[in-house]
């Protein structure tokens, strides 16, 4: 079969395997909402002064997307070794199968919150954008970057201890550098309206994005095997 | 030990020795500076250099456990690991005392502060994973794989976080233009490079104690001792 196929095959059982339990979507959602009603009850759009506003904003932003992410994105790897079913699977698909629909459910799930996320953050902290496309690229990249070391890393602590905590342990230094220039990016799309201002944050995304994926692809099978 | 480690030992305490005093009585102070501050340079410097060299050694040690799944080759790797989180530590002291004495406070925020802190932080999540794992060979791969991907951010954070954000450190010495540019007294630049030498020294010194070590732990595990 071939790899895209099979890959697609990965995300559509993973999409029908969360359709039925819903644990990802409810803890990401959840820790989502609770997080920034507590973040928006005691900062609100108010307590800020106008100019620390896009700084405060955009790290406020990326901080919620990152630990609700945090409570769901393992999952993917966890569960199967749970259900002891990471035996079937790593005789029914491909190492780079199962990296790639597995990131591609990551993505999914990140984006999907993302979209949640990002309007009800808007209205209960009144982040105002300059350049709503440029807010977009900065989310979609983030998104991709956040799943491309978050899949790697479940797949590390699956084979581990599987708990939450190894995995936010493990992930926070591979993704600060990471976090660091989408704050600067979502500062920038929140006050400078030309598109050409987000490019020094958004190469570094993306090529950071690439250089992970790369590097997982290789090192997927040896984790994912031993 | 052997006659030829011995001196080699005795050579690295006088390099040692002769580094110190230079850095004090030797290099001048460097213009701009508060004070007796700018020496600090000799000594933080290195320390950071040993800390990516150890990250790089590590790296090294990590692909060939993936390659020959020699569990000496994954206590090499942790060996380097270890002294690099050692000299990252001594690296962020003595930077923080010279932003103490500079900068009037001892964290600034600095981008070179952030990324010494993000390789602090990977050293400690490496270790947190070898300690998560108690099959040495299960161990070994995922802790090679995990500082193989460590190791990918490290270009991100040592040449382009600094040159995205403003800092409060000098320039590299290295140019964008792929030119070496060194804006330093030559008696300066002879104690840094001595000391560089010194430091590195120092390092596999202490490398080679702690994989001997690893050794002789494998091989009494190995004789069921």
């Amino acid at each position: 079969m071939n790899l895209l196929i099979e890959s697609f095959t990965i995300l559509r059982k993973e999409l029908t395997s969360e359709l039925r339990s819903r644990v990802a979507v409810s803890s990401v959602g959840l820790f989502a909402l609770t997080t920034l009603v507590a973040v928006a009850y005691q900062i609100g759009p108010y307590r800020i002064h106008e100019q620390d506003r896009p700084h405060l904003h955009a790290a406020l932003l990326w901080i919620i997307v990152f630990f609700a992410a945090s409570s769901g994105l393992p999952r993917v790897f966890v569960k199967e070794e749970d259900a002891h079913t990471a035996k079937s699977l790593r005789l029914a698909a491909r190492p780079g199968a199962v990296f790639a629909g597995k990131f591609l459910f990551n993505l999914v799930l990140l984006l999907g919150l993302e979209a949640f996320l990002v309007p009800l953050f808007a209205v209960f902290m009144g982040f105002s954008v300059a350049n709503l496309p440029a807010l977009v690229l900065v989310l979609v990249a983030g998104a991709l970057g956040l799943a491309s070391s978050a899949t790697m890393v479940a797949a590390i602590i699956s084979r581990a201890t599987g708990s939450a905590t190894l995995f936010v342990v493990l992930s926070v230094p591979l993704v600060l550098p990471m976090l660091v220039f989408l704050i600067q990016g979502t500062r920038t799309a929140a006050t400078v309206p030309e598109l050409s201002a987000l490019l020094p944050s958004l190469r570094a995304v993306v090529s950071l994005t690439g250089v992970t994926l790369v590097s997982s692809a290789f090192l997927f099978p040896v984790v994912w095997h031993d | 030990m052997t006659k030829t480690k011995k001196a080699s030992l005795a050579l690295l305490f006088l390099w040692f020795c002769v580094v110190i005093w230079a850095a004090f009585f030797y290099a001048p102070k460097a213009a701009g500076f508060k004070g007796e501050s700018s020496r600090i340079v000799f000594f933080h410097v290195p320390q950071a250099w040993v800390a990516v060299l150890a990250f790089c050694v590590n790296l090294v040690a990590s692909l060939r456990y993936l390659r020959h799944r020699n569990l000496l080759d994954d206590a090499r790797a942790a060996a380097a690991a270890r002294l690099g989180l050692l000299f990252a530590v001594l690296a962020t002291v003595s930077g923080s005392l010279f932003a103490k004495v500079m900068w009037g406070s001892f964290w600034n925020w600095d981008p070179r502060e952030v990324s010494i802190a993000i390789l602090l932080l990977i050293y400690a999540a490496y270790f947190a994973l070898r300690q998560a794992v108690s099959d040495p060979e299960r161990r070994g791969s995922l802790a090679a794989a995990y500082a193989i991907l460590a190791f990918v951010t490290m270009p991100f954070l040592v040449f382009v976080v600094p040159r995205i954000y403003w800092s409060l450190h000098p320039d590299t010495i290295i140019s964008a233009q792929g030119s070496v540019k060194v804006q330093m007294h030559p008696r300066m630049f002879q104690v840094l490079v001595g000391s560089l030498l010194g430091f590195t020294g120092l390092f596999w010194w202490l490398y080679s104690l702690e994989v001997r070590l690893s050794r002789l732990r494998l091989r009494r595990e190995e004789g069921g001792e």
